[in-house]
């Protein structure tokens, strides 16, 4: 994997709502850890804002979107429940910052994906056009 | 469902791998709606922002925090991409989601209300 990446990376928070097995005395300290790292990582200039979602939503599929269908996403240990940025430049770097989350310690998963300068679509399509070219050399 | 919500909703595009049965100048041609699509909701007001990811990652779990690979290049479920919409209600957004071009071709398209702030993971 390339660990240099000048877009960033996507933290993207999986989750099976295991908050909702802490006390409230627990959950507030949680919350009040969670406040602390990432004010940190923002006045480092490392995160910037990020976003919970709402556990309702649907999915999209099929030719013209005919299929709309309700999402388990509350039950599921996939759901994603948010997500945050991280304006770092290797990958070494954003493992770090996803495995200092205060969360963790209580369960759930984060997904540390690069992001994209140019669409991996566009990517590929070169290289098959490229490809063709050599063929027909 | 609440089917307002002034936080906007985030459109999370599901599949890695639907594009391996398609041609070149097919997937340039999804390539280009996806973004001149993008460019009209940027146009319009509606998206605030978007990016693809890479289809590659690591995933951190647990309380020992174990770095893992994921299967994010050929997965069905995969996330690979967002955009963020700032459209007034639930029915703006599926409607934006059913004019994503990748549906014929398989990708899938989940609808997230976005929450004010987050707390914790």
């Amino acid at each position: 994997m390339n660990t240099q990446n000048q877009n960033g990376y996507m933290l993207l928070y999986r989750t099976d709502e295991w908050y909702n097995r802490l006390s409230h005395e627990e959950l507030q300290k949680l919350i009040g850890q969670n406040q602390a790292w990432f004010e940190r990582l923002t006045a480092q200039g490392k995160a910037k804002p990020g976003r919970a979602l709402e556990r309702t939503g649907v999915i999209v599929s099929g030719r013209n979107g005919r299929f709309v269908t309700d999402g388990p996403f509350a039950e599921s240990k996939e759901a994603i429940g948010g997500y945050l940025v991280l304006d770092v430049e290797t990958i070494e770097e954003a493992i770090a910052i996803a495995q200092s989350s205060p969360g963790l310690a209580y369960g759930g998963s984060i997904e540390v994906r690069p992001m994209a300068d140019e669409c991996p679509l566009d990517v590929r399509a070169r290289e098959l056009a490229r490809e063709e070219q050599l063929a027909t050399v | 469902m609440n089917t307002q919500n002034q936080n906007g909703y985030m459109l999370l595009f599901r599949g890695n791998d639907w594009t391996k049965s398609l041609s070149p100048e097919e997937k340039q041609k999804v390539t280009d709606q996806w973004m001149a699509w993008f460019k009209r909701l940027t146009d319009q007001g509606k998206a605030i922002a978007g990016n693809p990811l890479e289809p590659e990652g690591k995933i951190v779990s647990g309380k020992n925090r174990v770095v893992s690979d994921g299967p994010f290049a050929e997965s069905k479920e995969a996330i690979g991409g967002y955009f963020l919409l700032d459209v007034a209600s639930f029915d703006d957004a599926v409607a934006i989601a059913r004019e994503c071009p990748g549906l014929p071709y398989g990708v899938q398209v989940e609808v997230r209300p976005v929450a004010a702030r987050m707390s914790a993971g």
